[in-house]
């Protein structure tokens, strides 16, 4: 059997247990834990876009989901939109935002670059903690805004329990993942990828990289507003430092970086791996060891960087591939 | 207009404060080429081992230094050797240290959240020290004495360092090694070993800054942060790789954080801060002094 | 109609004046070689040629038509490649993905920059490597390689930058033979080139500059037998075969 189908079976039970899952899990513990997860997984796949496709290492995609947030939130408390408008509101927003930051900072050199996203992400969020009005719209502040459920439905995005939720952003996520695949085998995926190996040489071949990153930005960054978006509905409650937090870049970064930037199956796989670990030390070390979870992350951090720079889907993907090669190459396996 | 004058003087001092902490961050970046991100943090634990230091012995906060300089001397030079040595053999052939970035960033992760499991969240202050809250009376102005130590200190740390790089053996192969690696190494300076120690020094830097900053400032373990994107915004400012940029750009930053509150609202001030950060990324990346890389 | 254009062409590095009032032109079909000692401006001119700094003054047209400023990969989109003295394949892909970032510069669909790639690392004998990574490859085929990838973006006039350099007889023979099959395919070629065997061998005309300027050009024995060249060149072996 090929190995195309193969790859496609062996992703087909993964598909059907994400998607059964609220069936046979009904504790709304696990499934918001769940829920957040795939929310970081799609956050890093989406940030894998320019952090991993493009070579560059942006540090403050916070600011964008901060403006997925309030755009949505604002415009909803104050003109009653509905929020699924604001997320399209929010995500045209945040990719202007991440053009005109990637027009500049395209330009320079990695360090200066991830120095300029920090700036632009810091300067977001002390620019929203200190004033309460922009224009016609109300910030609020360093207070924030919140959220309350009384208009129920799909139309207000707006559940009573988690599971709607979950489809939500497992939905959002299948999407992503698709997005990132096909485009790692579109023109646009390999001249990105290119510009970010050996930009002269990928010039030289009729590639202009700056444009390209600037593509990579604007899809990344719209992305990144929807989930701004889905977590102020989740969570009910937003203010600078929960979604403009330094903290929430750097994560998405370190989850992406420790998986595997620039590969499809990095981010989620470091998420995967991650989240749990910070789950599970907030609510048992939570008050003993705090902390305690970053330090694991920053360990995590330097021997992967140190050992399998790649991320750790590199030996597992190599794995996968071979025992996929193997089947593939089985006669006996007549499909 | 005294006032002005007061916050100006007083804005320059501690402004060389903040050139002292961003000293070290420029000579790495100058040395071996990248911008430490853990650098706030381990201004952090220059910090924190000064505050032990004189919290067990009583002493004046100044002689901390005997012990400061040398133990985070030792702690940067194995830090480099240990945990970032093996990234630069790995990645000798790319232009851009990338990796060195994150794994300096996962150090900053690391050492500001031990030193929160060992010590705790709590805000310390060395209460009893001769120079907390003193003020020096100057024609109707009041400069802060703590701070005018911390600012002879920023010059004679600034001056020391230029001269050592300037007149010593050991100064001419750092530099070298930072003009251009692969020639310095043919003549036979050890790369790794100079990278060691430049690194050793500018960790030592933040420690000498951290004396200066305990005598009157909180001790936290997330203190590292905030010094950590100024000395960004300082380095870049005053130019990667010029000690002279680094102590202007910290004076610039200094005077700006303490004139500008006159009119404005002192968080407006941080955004400020950022704003002429990013303007001198985009426009001279350079810095005021600094000098041109091919990268 | 030239195929390519030098008038005049100055570049200027501060007070260093790399290139200094070159003039020069290529028709259709031929194979002009560029020779002089190391520094003397050869890869400063092909740089300014190619789009990767815009030339101090002078005019440099393609086909016709004027090219001072345009960016490398509009360059490459209107038909001039080039490769590198110092090779830059993408390290961490695959022989064939290298080659099919430039095969996208004639089409849109993967499958079809695949097939395209496919057929130049069959004409160049590297198609048992397809799935090596470009890091993994010895200096011979990285330097094949990038040809490949020049190639795949179909050029009119494609410059070679010191080809040779680092490969041993045997193989240097091979580029020759590579080269002339690649003008008989139409491309017209602008070499770099050290090594004096092979650029004598292969070229229709020579051109050598010192110290950014053109001291002599002619073909290959012309150039060989003059005397500034001979001067430039004390010091240096080369034999004209």
């Amino acid at each position: 059997m090929k190995q195309q189908r193969l790859e496609v079976l062996s992703l087909l039970p993964v598909v059907v247990i994400a998607f059964g899952l609220p069936l046979v899990l009904h504790s709304p513990t696990y499934l918001h834990i769940i829920i957040l997860l795939y929310f970081y997984a799609y956050l890093t796949t989406s940030w894998n876009l320019v952090g991993g496709f493009a070579g560059v290492l942006p540090l403050g995609h916070a600011a964008f989901v901060g403006i997925g947030a309030y755009s949505s939130t604002v415009l909803s408390l104050q003109y009653g939109i509905s929020p699924w408008l604001g997320m399209i509101v929010g995500g045209v927003l945040a990719t202007l935002v991440g053009v005109i930051i990637g027009l500049p900072t395209f330009k320079m050199r990695g360090a200066y670059f991830a120095l300029a996203t920090i700036a632009f992400a810091e300067g977001l969020r002390v620019m929203v903690e200190n004033i309460d009005y922009l224009g016609p719209f109300n910030l609020n502040g360093p207070r924030g805004l919140e959220i309350s459920p009384l208009n129920v439905g799909l139309a207000n995005f707006m559940f009573t329990t988690k599971e709607p939720y979950y489809y939500i952003v497992l939905v959002m996520l299948v999407g992503v993942l698709a997005l990132t695949y096909l485009i790692s085998r579109s023109k646009l995926g390999y001249y990105l990828q290119a510009g970010g190996e050996e930009p002269e040489a990928a010039m030289s071949l009729g590639v202009n990289v700056a444009r390209c990153k600037l593509i990579a930005m604007a899809m990344s960054s719209f992305l990144t507003a929807l989930a701004g978006t889905f977590y102020a509905q989740f969570t009910l409650y937003i203010h600078p430092k929960s979604v403009i937090s330094l903290d929430l870049s750097f994560e998405i970064a370190f989850i992406a970086l420790i998986g595997g930037r620039g590969s499809i199956a990095g981010p989620i796989l470091g998420a995967l791996l991650l989240r749990p670990v910070s789950d599970l030390s907030r609510i048992y070390f939570g008050a003993t060891l705090p902390g305690l979870h970053l330090i694991i992350f920053g360990i995590v951090l330097i021997l992967v960087m140190i050992y399998q720079p790649r991320g750790l889907q590199e030996p597992l993907t190599r794995a996968y591939n071979k025992l996929l090669e193997r089947l593939a190459a089985r006669p006996a396996v007549g499909v | 207009m005294l006032y002005i004058l007061e916050d100006t003087i007083n804005g320059i001092l501690m402004g060389s404060i903040y050139g002292l902490t961003a000293l070290g961050l420029t000579l790495i970046f100058g040395v071996l080429k990248v911008i430490n991100f853990a650098h706030g943090s381990l201004l952090m634990v220059g910090m924190y081992v000064a505050y032990w230091a004189v919290a067990l012995t009583g002493l004046h906060p100044y002689l901390a230094l005997i012990l400061v300089v040398p133990v985070m001397y030792l702690f940067g030079y194995y830090l480099q050797d240990i945990v970032i040595k093996p990234i630069f053999k790995a990645e000798r052939e790319v232009r851009e240290p990338i990796t060195v970035i994150i794994v300096t960033t996962g150090l900053w992760y690391i050492l500001d959240n031990v030193t929160l499991l060992l010590f705790g969240p709590q805000y310390r202050t060395i209460q009893a020290n001769p120079l907390r809250g003193k003020m020096l009376e100057l024609g109707g102005m009041l400069i802060s004495v703590p701070k005018l130590w911390g600012f002879v200190t920023a010059l004679i740390t600034a001056a020391s360092i230029y001269w050592f790089l300037q007149r010593t053996r050991l100064g001419r192969a750092i530099r070298a090694t930072s003009l251009d690696r692969d020639a310095a190494s043919l003549m036979g300076i050890k790369q790794y070993k100079v990278y060691n120690i430049a690194f050793g020094i500018g960790t030592a830097t933040a420690g000498i800054a951290g004396v200066t900053l305990v005598p009157f400032y909180n001790v936290f373990p997330s203190v590292g942060v905030l010094f950590d994107i100024k000395g960004f915004i300082i380095v870049v400012l005053g130019g990667l790789g010029s000690m002279g940029g680094a102590l202007l750009g910290g004076m610039i930053i200094g005077v700006i954080e303490s004139v500008g509150p006159q009119f404005m609202a002192a968080t407006w001030t941080e955004a400020i801060v950022y704003g002429l950060f990013l303007v001198f990324l985009f426009v001279k990346p350079s810095g005021l002094f600094g000098v041109r890389y091919d990268w | 109609m030239k195929m390519l254009e030098v008038r005049d062409l100055v570049k200027d590095f501060g007070g260093l004046r790399a290139v200094d009032n070159l003039t020069l032109a290529l028709d259709e079909g031929e194979i002009l070689g560029l020779i002089g000692p190391n520094g003397a401006g050869k890869s400063t001119a092909f740089n300014c040629i190619a789009g990767v700094y815009p030339p101090t003054t002078g005019e440099i047209s393609f086909k016709g038509e004027k090219i001072n400023n345009e960016r490398p990969w509009n360059l490459c989109k209107r038909g001039l490649a080039r490769t590198f003295q110092i090779v830059k394949p993408f390290p961490s892909k695959t022989v064939l993905y290298n080659v099919v970032v430039g095969s996208f510069a004639t089409t849109e669909k993967k499958p079809e920059a695949e097939r395209k790639a496919l057929d130049i690392l069959h004409y160049l004998h590297l198609e048992d490597k397809k799935d090596v990574l470009a890091r993994n490859l010895t200096i011979a085929d990285r330097k094949r390689l990038e040809i490949a990838r020049a190639l795949a973006t179909e050029p009119k006039l494609l410059l070679l930058d010191e080809v040779m350099a680092g490969l041993r007889p045997t193989e240097v023979d091979e580029m020759v033979r590579i080269i002339k099959d690649l003008r008989d395919k139409g491309v017209t070629l602008f070499i770099i080139e050290h090594i004096m065997r092979a650029i004598m061998a292969v070229s229709d005309r020579v051109v050598v500059i010192h110290f950014g300027q053109k001291i002599a050009e002619g073909t290959p024995q012309t150039v060989a037998a003059d005397e500034r060249v001979i001067k430039a060149y004390l010091g240096e072996e080369y034999g004209v075969s």
